[in-house]
């Protein structure tokens, strides 16, 4: 049984389809990647698997519950944890108490050691030396690795990265990208959206592209690469409300 | 339990604590009503802004029907007092039923956010102060009986007690993963709950041990007043001069609103001595002022100008 379904699911805003009939399946311990332009609906499908928006039409099945529509804390709970394409840290709280947040509300028991292991994620995404920092304090990159430390403290089965790689420089990239694959062997299943091609290449055996709210390929890298449909939506002629080339 | 402040908070509640139980020598020392009166406003005043802070400072609630659990509180208490109730046990139910409509109200509010929230509450919190002041016209004034045996000192140790058990629950919440929680969802509802913080029940919890303290701290005015309107309590400016207090001192700190009580009567007594009518204005200036300036108050004031002096 895969580990997180979407079964065509459908979100509308206004008269805007933000997502269109997608259906996507994931098994455990699997990285999917999922692209496409910008507006193509890719955070749209995120907010409705953690809950911050309901879908309209379909149905989201983690280990075959039916999660469709629950509160995001409790789709937290059951396993789900997310990383926003905006960085949204605790601005006034210490890098480790955002951490604790999710270490202490994120998991349905509880154990000892919070503290402890709320440092080691710290320290496993690079922010080591950095606990008692307001993170509004923080520089860009080092709060997108606390929100990933947030996420991971919740004690995922399946994390959803949105664009977590945008706006790192080369070398940040890599060791992101590390990051990413330790996180995978340590058995997290993850789901990721990103725009830089060659990343989720490298990291995924499976692509998703999505345009204009619709699934249009799904695949090996290389397949979905080479997918005419693919080639129309990024180098074909530009189309209205489609952002990049 | 929160990385944070933990212990710098301990420090605080120690030294605040320790304050208090210097000011219950006052009543031996210098046994004086007009001394007595006046560190019992500051007293009341420091349950009240402390009781603000859990839900606006804390949780990021910013709620303006504040008054309206303080009214709750006086008017249970004061009715079930004068009726023959023991004033500890009126004083409970009051806080009870203040409470109990912190969670009513909490539950239909809660739907709203941000200035919405707070315009709402507001709304709440005017409608209560009409109703009474519509359904119970007289002024209420204490039985002659019970004004002959009025002891103020009783008053006096007795808003002593309430302000440390203030203090001591918001040291404790700032320690606790409660708060932490409920710090989480003032920095951002959204995120919190991705975190899995289930942010209506904090919400809700925050806004419930806020009407409490407001609640006892309503018992203790219908307990030390001889007479008022029964809607008086109820009024607005409670509210106002609890968020002010806490605003001047520094909201989601312990020791901000204490602080903030503080300085607050004292210029306040200072002003409407002088000033009689134009101290509304100054503390509205004041508080502009806070805001555009120094949004963390009198502690966030101390902590830059430490940092200044360390450079
Ligand atoms: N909360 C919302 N209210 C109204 N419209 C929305 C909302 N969220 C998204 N949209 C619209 O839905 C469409 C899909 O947006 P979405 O953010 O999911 O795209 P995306 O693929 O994540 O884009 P990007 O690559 O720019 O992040 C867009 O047209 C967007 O304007
Ligand atoms: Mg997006």
């Amino acid at each position: 049984m895969p580990l997180l379904e979407v079964e065509r699911v459908s979100k509308a805003f206004g008269g805007v389809r933000a997502v269109s009939d997608v259906s996507v399946s994931l098994e455990e311990g699997e990285l999917l990647g999922i692209m496409g332009p910008n507006g193509s609906g890719k955070t749209t499908l995120f907010n409705c698997i953690a809950g911050a928006l309901s879908p309209d039409e379909g149905r989201i099945r983690l280990d075959g519950h039916d999660i469709t529509g629950l509160s995001p804390h409790r789709i937290c709970a059951l396993g789900i944890a997310r990383t926003f394409q905006l960085v949204r840290p605790f601005g006034g709280l210490a890098a480790l108490d955002n951490v604790l947040v999710g270490r202490l509300f994120g998991r349905r028991r509880h154990d000892g050691g919070a503290h402890v292991e709320a440092e080691r994620l710290l320290a496993l995404v690079g922010l080591e030396g950095r606990a008692a920092v307001p993170a509004a304090q923080l520089t860009l990159i080092d709060r997108k690795r606390l929100d990933l430390a947030r996420a991971l403290a919740t004690g995922p089965r399946l994390l959803l990265l949105d664009e977590f790689l945008a706006g790192l420089n080369p070398a940040e990239t890599e060791t992101a990208m590390a990051l990413i694959r330790r996180l995978l062997a340590g058995g997290t299943t993850i789901l990721m959206i990103e725009h830089i091609v060659w990343a989720l290449a490298d990291l995924s055996r499976r692509l998703v592209v999505l345009s204009a709210g619709e699934k249009i390929a799904e695949g090996p890298p290389a397949a979905v690469a080479a997918d005419p449909a693919v080639v129309d939506v990024y180098l074909g002629t530009p189309r209205a409300g489609r952002g990049r080339a | 339990m929160s990385g944070r402040g933990g212990r710098s908070e301990t420090r605080w509640a120690a030294a605040i604590l320790a304050g208090f139980a210097v000011l219950a020598l006052v009543p031996l020392a210098a046994p004086r009503d007009d001394v007595l009166n006046f560190l019992l406003v500051i007293l009341l005043s420091i349950t009240l802004a402390e009781s603000w802070n859990i839900v606006a400072g804390y949780a990021g609630q910013v709620n303006l029907g504040h008054a309206a659990f303080f009214g709750i509180g006086a008017l249970v208490a004061r009715t079930l007092w004068i009726d023959g109730t023991p004033i500890a046990a009126a004083t409970a139910a009051g806080a009870l039923l203040a409470t109990l409509s912190a969670l009513v109200i909490g539950v239909a509010a809660f739907r709203l956010r941000g200035a919405y929230f707070a315009i709402g509450t507001l709304a709440l919190g005017e409608i209560s102060r009409t109703t009474v002041g519509n359904v119970l016209a007289e002024i209420s004034t204490l039985p002659t009986a019970t004004i002959s045996t009025y002891r103020l000192t009783h008053r006096y140790y007795v808003a002593l007690g309430l302000a440390a058990v203030s203090v001591a629950v918001v040291a404790a919440l700032a320690r606790s993963r409660l708060g932490l929680g409920m710090e989480a969802v003032r920095e951002d509802e959204e995120a919190a709950e991705a975190s899995g913080v289930g942010a209506l029940r904090l919400k809700l919890t925050a806004l419930a041990l806020s009407a409490a303290l407001a609640g006892l701290a309503g018992g203790l005015f219908a307990y030390y007043h001889i007479s008022y309107y029964p809607s008086h309590p109820f009024s607005p400016h409670w509210t106002f001069d609890a968020v002010l207090m806490t605003f001047i001192g520094g909201v989601g700190t312990l020791h901000g609103p204490v602080l903030g009580a503080v300085l607050y009567v004292v210029l306040k007594e200072y002003l409407a001595v002088r000033w009689v009518d134009f101290h509304l204005l100054i503390f509205g200036a004041l508080f502009v002022a806070i805001v555009l300036v120094l949004p963390g108050g009198l502690v966030q004031a101390a902590a830059r100008l430490r940092g200044a002096w360390r450079r």
